[in-house]
This record gives structure tokens, C-alpha cells and sequence, in this order.
């Protein structure tokens, strides 16, 4: 008993640890070595709490911005939620995250073995923090405890088997193959391009006829182009504002973000180091997790493989990203450019009831593979409709999961939402509203 | 006695397509009999890890070519284990037979 009582209230709490046996069981079980097993855990270990740092950078770079659309559009007090919750909420839930994360897998193992849904999830990162969200619409509903734990690895499941498996036909039309489904993010649009595709424009005329111009192969580092995108947003918002409002916003967090102390304001220097430092936070977080992905993942992979040898993997995004290049980077701008609009739009007629800020990763990762989709049943006309369309729709929707999740993963939608995290936010969040 | 070679694999985040190739590519060399350390990265710091050859898809060949002294290989299927052996092999074999 004692030593039970010492795992739960010490290791299994701490989500660094917890994730770390997760990945020494999958270690253990593939029959590593000594050496090797010591050294996966403890890599898995070091990426979660370098996750956590990226995630605080990350925070830290954001939160001014927020306050300052807060001040742009007028918001009401009642309508700004705190940023740093959803982030507080992620170490405090960590371990219940890792635990649905495991007991999810093994729904979708029971699944694949049993029935003719075939398809294994091994997108790892969106795996992690679909967990989490799914985790943080039960804290919503003020669920806790086993019954969260239930509620989370439900939805879980059934996001990472019933969402491959809707993906799969237009992932068909796209590769022409059957080895390989989708498990990202961007299935909602994946599924409506395909859609609109069946309905207008014509196969024939493909987007990848058309010669794109090789600077755009800039915005392919998608790190470096989130950077910049945010510095510009910080200036054009910070100009928008007036300067005295500016003063009132930026100037305090100026120690916050990762400046040498005593740095005098000024809204250019500000802006600058502003988007960088959330290049940086993207930059360790992307290290965290493939540290702690490097070691979960192929334990997964290697458990299907021996139960499930014919199982079809659900894998990430950028594997259908070679099928259509052209159709990924019409797809990027189009959405980019429809969904500023959409917001400008909405704060200059006064309803925009949350801080929504344009979100370059969404176009690029979530709405411009609805593109790809798209462009394979319908064309160039397909993937354009698609592309503005999906734009509008994403700002729709990362608004209304705002509102759904405000207690909780509000903050994390604001950036990262505009896709399946914020589509099914609002499907969690509703059916926890019922409970 | 041939040192281990060191093999990246580089996707756009560093964290989805590219672990899964990391894994065929490891399968791949383990059928060889071929001991190398597999890392995968992302497309922004990919560019400065000491590695002995790089994989990569079609979309990121053009922007890692002009950075890149290290022999580049362009994978149009991750899944495919014949196209990683067919590219690949007879590059990380000239790089054994020399070191």
C-alpha cells in the first residue's frame, strides 16, 4: 500500500514522470536494452518539461497581444477570459491527460482488432493535446476524478478511431492509396474540401498545373514565418490602439517577455522581440515533444504491429502535403487573407465577441490540406472556394469554443484553435453542458 | 572498423512525418545489418545538426538543398520502406565504405 500511495500522490501527479513510465512500459515491452530503456525514459521525461517551458514562452509572448485586441475591439470584462489558465490547467492535469492518453489507445486497439475499422492513431502531438482538450471540457463541466477520466478517454476514442476513418476516402482520392489515413487536426476540412470538391470545379484543372513563385517557398519554414506574422500583428496592432492605450498594454510586459532587464518600450523593439520569443516558445516546444514523442510513439507502433499486423496508420498532416504543393500554398494565403478580413469584418461591426487573433499555423497546417482535398475532386475552382470558405469558418469557430471553453482551454483555443481542437471543444462542451 | 553513421530526418515541424520516417529508415538499416543513430528534426533547426545524409519529402528537398552540404535524399513516400532502401542504401553505403 505504501508504495501505491507513494506512486499516486508523487509520481503518477508529477505528468513529466507519469509520461516518462509510459514510456518506460512501452520501452520494457519492445525488449530494449538496459541502457536504451534508462535513456528513453529519461529522454521522454526531459521533453515534457521542456514542453511545459515552450508552452510558458510561448504564453508569455501571447498574453500583451491578447489584452491589446481586448482594448482594439472594446471587449466587455465578462468576455476576456485569462490566457495563463488553460496553461496552469495542463500541469495540473497532466497526469489524467497521460493516463486517457494510454487507456484511448487501447479502445483503438480493441477497435482495429475486432472490427473493419482498421485504422491505428499515431499522430502523436495532436494525440497529446486532443487529450487535453477533451480532459479540459470535462474540468468545464466541473467533472473530476474517474468520472473525467471516463468522460476524456470516451471522446478520445472516439475522436482517434471515427475521425480516420471519415478522413480515409478523400485521403484515398488525394494518394491514390490505401496504405495510410490521416489522424490530424485538419480532418474538418479535409472532409468539407472533399465535399465542395464533389460539388463544384472540375478534376481536370488542378492547382498543380499552375507555376507558383519560388519566394513563397519562404512561408514552407513555418516557424519562422509564424514569427513574423505575429511581429507584424504586434506593430499593426499596437499602431491601431493609439499610443497611450499601447503604453498602457505593452509597456509592463516588456519585462515579461525574454528582454535583458532595464529595456526602455518602444513599440518596434517590443514587436520584434514579441514575435521572436514566440518563435522560440514554438521552437522548444517542438523539441519537447519530439523528445517525448520519440520515445512513445514507437512503443505504440510496435504494440499495433505485433496485435493488429494489418492495421492502417493515421499519421500526420505533411504526408499528403507532396500530392499537391501548389494547392497546400493557394490554400495558406487564401485562408490567411479570408480569415483577417473576416475578423476585421466582425470588429468593425461590433461583433466579435471574443479576442480572436489570425492564426498563420491554422491556414497553413489545418485549412490549406482542405486545399489538397479539395483540389483532388474538384480543381483549382475547388480548392480557392475551399481555401476562403475555410478562413471565414475558422474564425467562426474558434469564437464559439472560446465561449464554450471559457473557464479552461480558452487561451490554448486562441492559438492553436480554428480546427478539430476547437470543433470538438464545442461538441465535448456540449454534450458536458448536458451532463 | 567503420564509425556509426549518422542519419537525420527532417519534416516540417520535426514532430509527425518525420518520426515515422525515422522509424521505416530504422527498419530499413536494421534489415542491412547497417548500425546508424536515426534522428528526426524540423525544417528551421534541421539545418545546423551534424548528421552524414538527410531524407526528406518533395515539398522541403528545395529549401534544404541550398543549406545543406551532407548528401540529401528526396522520399516521396514515408511509408514506402522500398523507396527509403532504393534512394538511400546505395548513398549510406558509399558513405561506410569511405569513413
Amino acid at each position: 500500500m505504501i508504495v501505491i500511495d507513494y506512486l499516486a500522490t508523487n509520481i503518477f501527479k508529477q505528468p513529466s514522470l507519469f509520461i516518462g513510465l509510459i514510456a518506460l512500459v512501452g520501452l520494457v515491452l519492445q525488449r530494449k536494452s538496459v541502457g536504451d530503456t534508462i535513456k528513453g525514459t529519461f529522454k521522454a521525461i526531459i521533453g515534457v518539461i521542456i514542453l511545459f517551458i515552450g508552452v510558458n514562452l510561448i504564453g508569455t509572448a501571447v498574453t500583451p497581444l491578447s489584452a491589446a485586441f481586448s482594448t482594439l475591439y472594446q471587449l466587455p470584462e465578462a468576455n476576456q477570459f485569462d490566457p495563463s489558465i488553460c496553461w496552469t490547467l495542463l500541469g495540473t492535469h497532466g497526469s489524467t491527460i497521460g493516463l486517457v492518453l494510454v487507456i484511448a489507445f487501447a479502445i483503438n486497439l480493441v477497435v482495429a482488432r475486432f472490427t473493419p475499422i482498421k485504422n491505428i492513431f499515431l499522430t502523436g502531438h495532436i494525440f497529446f493535446w486532443m487529450s487535453y482538450i477533451f480532459v479540459l471540457a470535462g474540468v468545464e463541466a466541473g467533472l473530476e476524478g474517474t468520472a473525467l477520466t471516463i468522460f476524456a478517454s470516451l471522446f478520445l476514442a472516439l475522436y482517434i478511431i471515427i475521425v480516420p476513418w471519415l478522413t480515409k476516402p478523400f485521403v484515398k482520392k488525394i494518394t491514390g492509396s490505401d496504405d495510410f489515413t490521416i489522424g490530424h487536426t485538419s480532418s474538418i476540412y479535409i472532409i468539407l474540401g472533399g465535399l465542395i470538391g464533389k460539388v463544384i470545379g472540375n478534376k481536370e484543372k488542378s492547382t498543380e498545373d499552375i507555376k507558383i513563385p519560388k519566394s513563397l517557398e519562404f512561408f514552407k519554414d513555418t516557424t519562422i514565418a509564424t514569427s513574423l506574422i505575429m511581429f507584424v500583428i504586434y506593430l499593426v496592432v499596437g499602431l491601431l490602439i493609439g499610443p497611450a492605450a499601447r503604453l498602457e498594454v505593452f509597456a509592463p510586459a516588456v519585462e515579461t517577455i525574454n528582454t535583458i532587464g532595464g529595456m526602455q518600450y518602444d513599440l518596434f523593439t517590443f514587436s520584434l522581440m514579441a514575435g521572436l520569443t514566440f518563435g522560440a516558445g514554438l521552437t522548444i516546444l517542438l523539441t519537447g515533444v519530439r523528445l517525448m514523442l520519440g520515445e512513445l510513439i514507437p512503443a505504440f507502433k510496435g504494440i499495433s504491429d505485433k496485435l493488429i499486423p494489418n492495421a492502417i496508420p493515421a499519421l500526420d498532416i505533411p504526408m499528403i502535403f507532396p500530392f499537391a504543393p501548389n494547392a497546400l500554398m493557394i490554400g495558406f494565403i487564401l485562408s490567411l487573407v479570408s480569415s483577417i478580413a473576416t475578423i476585421l469584418v466582425l470588429a468593425a461591426t461590433g461583433s466579435l465577441a471574443y479576442a480572436v487573433i489570425p492564426l498563420a499555423t491554422a491556414c497553413f497546417y489545418d485549412i490549406a490540406p482542405g486545399a489538397i482535398a479539395a483540389n483532388a475532386e474538384g480543381g483549382r475552382t475547388a480548392a480557392i472556394v475551399t481555401s476562403i470558405l475555410g478562413g471565414i469558418f475558422m474564425v467562426l469557430i474558434i469564437s464559439a469554443s472560446i465561449a464554450i471553453a471559457f473557464n479552461t482551454s480558452a487561451g490554448f483555443l486562441q492559438i492553436y484553435g480554428g480546427n478539430d481542437f476547437s470543433l470538438w471543444s464545442i461538441i465535448a462542451g456540449i454534450f458536458g453542458g448536458i451532463l | 572498423m567503420s564509425r556509426r553513421i549518422t542519419v537525420l530526418a527532417v519534416c516540417g515541424f520535426g514532430v509527425g512525418t518525420s518520426l515515422i520516417l525515422r522509424m521505416n529508415i530504422e527498419k530499413v538499416l536494421k534489415e542491412q545489418g547497417i548500425d546508424a543513430e536515426v534522428i528526426n528534426a524540423d525544417i528551421t533547426t534541421g539545418t545546423s545538426i551534424n548528421c552524414d545524409i538527410i531524407f526528406t519529402s518533395k515539398e522541403l528537398y528545395t529549401v534544404l538543398e541550398e543549406k545543406t552540404t551532407v548528401p540529401l535524399v528526396e522520399i516521396s513516400n514515408f511509408m514506402s520502406n522500398a523507396e527509403i532502401a532504393e534512394k538511400g542504401l546505395p548513398i549510406i553505403n558509399e558513405i561506410l565504405k569511405n569513413a
